[in-house]
């Protein structure tokens, strides 16, 4: 990792392994993502790099390791300790390899649903559909309209999730990672489907979350243009194991990167 | 006027409002007085059926225990008011508070068992109520069953057949509306979510634990409710009521009346229990074959119209819409396509 001065600590991986059966999906890997930067992590299939993501979101608990991370307050939390759905109150929030909506509720419900940790609705309160509760419906609905804008997908709020094109599913399980007020977002493929001129799209609204909603931003993506193009720092892995870390700059000449990729589809140009 | 008549409140208190009606044509001689009993019934079926909706439909959660908590419920409420001769308003929290708590540890066995599992828990301790409401005949009469009275409110006014009726009406709207809210919002959504995409709720934190057991008290306090207005309606709780017949039919009414649908319960209730009461029942030749009615009914449903009654109505204006434009010459199509994609939004409606 490239030493940099006035840059903070966001997520710390240090020596996580995680084994099913005999086999090592994760062996001793460390890395760190500093706070307001476009981390990628890049890796042939079955690398591991869906398995890091769920070992740091807590859908897995790493063997080994630790997996720390440091919020925009300064405060430091070991994500081991805590509960799957804890890591959103962290402001972790993740999306999905294969897209994970609700299909049978629009698109508004699907991205409310990533508000649900925001929301502090008392169950008797809803119960007799009381001021606050109403208030604090119309203005999350309020909230997921600008964001549904901000992705252009206004206007598509009130269909049904499930019946939507992959690329507009795509922006749906954004938003919704949005609607969480989040510090980190973490992206597992998030072109993986996409046309060319929507791929070109995210990039552009990647670093313009970034921006707008000022997070810190790691994702897995097997697109390698998009990747170089957006990312500040790029580490990969094969068979769980790194093999480098750097600037896109730097992977692109990295001779152990270029063998991992030899053959595959994702080979760097 | 027509605004207020969109919301779903007015849409619950109007069907309240006809339903109070049946007495007076019963009187007038319009319809018999045994229907009015039968739609009583249907409306005590219709509250744990939406329970179980609660459960199902929203949650992803199965139970064929609906039945035994439900009995439960009722055998509780006849024990305080006639043994105990304790107040009614007593009993009905006696007999809503304790199958309650144990249908949330039922909850907790959730976490454990899933899906088909899951149906055969529930299945094995509303077996071991019925065990309890068979041998335990101090506190169920046993097979000789467990007598009632009609509710006396505040100890002074004792309610009649016709005043029972209307405060199981009142009830059902009352309920209508408490679910309407619980389901239209955050906690929806939450419960959406989990049976959605569990792992999409759990990266947005929802605690799964926590849901299951909300879902499971909810669908506890309705099956509890239904059974306190069974057993008071009714006059009496024989175990064999409460049998694995029964929470097949709260499953019943689900799937022909539609899913997350308030007022699909409400047909599913009517077409699976009335129905067969009114007209095949009567009938000696037809009385035999009400299960294989409903069975057919079942695959119907299932097969051509997986959500329910509820949205059949979408369907017919689908249809019609489409016909219309065949004949327009420059084929409103646009607006059609929009008119299709929202009335598939409406199949969500809680309503
Ligand atoms: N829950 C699991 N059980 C068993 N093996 C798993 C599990 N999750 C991942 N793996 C294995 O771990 C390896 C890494 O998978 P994954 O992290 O999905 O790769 P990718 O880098 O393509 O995202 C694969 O060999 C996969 O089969
Ligand atoms: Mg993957």
């Amino acid at each position: 990792m490239t030493p940099s001065k006035t840059k903070e600590l966001a997520l710390k991986i240090e020596d996580v392994s995680i084994a099913f059966g005999g086999l090592k999906a994760v062996d001793d890997l460390s890395f760190a993502i500093e706070r307001h930067e476009i981390f990628g992590l890049i890796g042939p299939n079955g690398a591991g790099k869906t398995t890091i993501f769920n070992c740091i979101t807590q859908f897995y608990k790493a063997d080994s390791g630790r997996i720390h991370f440091v919020n925009a307050k300064g405060k430091e939390t070991n994500l081991m300790d805590l509960n799957v759905h804890e890591i959103i109150d962290e402001g972790i929030v993740r999306t999905f390899q294969n897209v994970e909506l609700i299909r049978e509720l629009s698109i508004m419900d699907n991205v409310l649903i990533g508000a649900h940790h925001v929301m502090k609705q008392p169950l008797l309160g809803q119960l007799f559909n009381r001021k606050a509760i109403r208030q604090d419906e119309a203005d999350s609905r309020e909230k997921a309209e600008k964001i549904l804008a901000f992705l252009d997908i206004a206007h598509l709020k009130d269909l049904i999730a499930g019946s939507q094109p992959y690329g507009v599913q795509k922006k749906v399980e954004i938003a919704r990672t949005l609607m969480s007020d989040p510090e980190l977002i973490i992206l597992d493929e998030p072109a993986a489907g996409l046309n060319d001129t929507e791929t070109k799209e995210l990039a552009l609204r990647i670093k313009q979350i970034r921006e707008t909603y000022q997070t810190t931003i790691l994702l897995v993506e097997h697109d390698m243009r998009l990747v170089m193009d957006i990312c500040d720092h790029i580490c990969a892995i094969s068979f769980g194991k790194r093999i480098a870390v750097g600037t896109p700059k730097e992977i692109q000449s990295n001779p152990e990167v270029q063998k991992a990729y030899l053959g595959e589809e994702g080979e760097l140009e | 006027m027509k605004k207020i008549m969109k919301h779903p409140y007015s849409q619950f208190i109007l069907l309240g409002l006809v339903l109070l009606t049946l007495p007076y044509l019963a009187e007038a001689g319009a319809i018999r007085n045994s229907t009015v009993t039968v739609i009583g019934t249907t409306i005590i079926y219709t509250i744990a059926a939406l329970g179980l909706n609660v459960l199902l439909g929203f949650s992803g959660l199965i139970s064929l225990g609906t039945a035994g908590f439900m009995g439960l419920a009722a055998y509780i409420s006849a024990y305080v008011t006639e043994t105990m001769a304790l107040p009614f308003e007593l009993a009905v929290l006696a007999a809503i508070v304790i199958p309650t708590l144990l249908g949330i540890l039922v909850g907790i066995l959730s976490l454990k068992f899933e899906g088909i599992y899951l149906g055969i828990a529930t299945l094995v301790v509303a077996e071991i109520f019925r065990e309890i409401f068979i041998n335990v005949t101090s506190f169920t009469g046993g097979a000789t069953g467990a007598l009632a009275g009609r509710p006396e409110l505040f100890g002074t006014f004792r309610l009649d057949r016709i005043q029972t009726y209307y405060l199981i009406v009142v009830v059902m709207v009352l309920i209508f509306i408490l679910i309407h809210n619980l389901t239209k919002g955050h906690l929806g959504r939450a419960l959406n979510a989990m049976r959605g995409s569990e792992a999409a709720a759990q990266a947005m934190g929802v605690n799964i634990f926590k849901y299951r057991l909300i879902a499971f008290g909810i669908a506890t306090v309705l099956a509890s409710v239904s059974g306190v207005l069974y057993v008071h309606y009714v006059g009496l709780s024989y175990p064999t009521t409460w049998n694995l017949m029964l929470s097949l039919d709260f499953l019943a009414i689900i799937v022909v009346g539609g899913f997350r649908s308030i007022f699909g319960t409400f047909i599913g209730s009517f077409i699976i229990f009335a129905m067969s009461e009114l007209f095949l029942k009567p009938i000696p030749a037809l009385a035999n074959i009400t299960p294989l009615v409903k069975g057919i009914l079942i695959i119907i449903f299932i097969l051509y119209y997986p959500n329910g009654l509820a949205n059949i109505k979408h369907q017919v204006s689908h249809w019609l819409a489409r016909r219309k434009g065949k004949r327009d010459a420059f084929g409103q199509t646009k607006t059609e396509k929009k008119n299709l994609t929202r009335a598939e939004v409406r199949e969500n409606d809680t309503v």
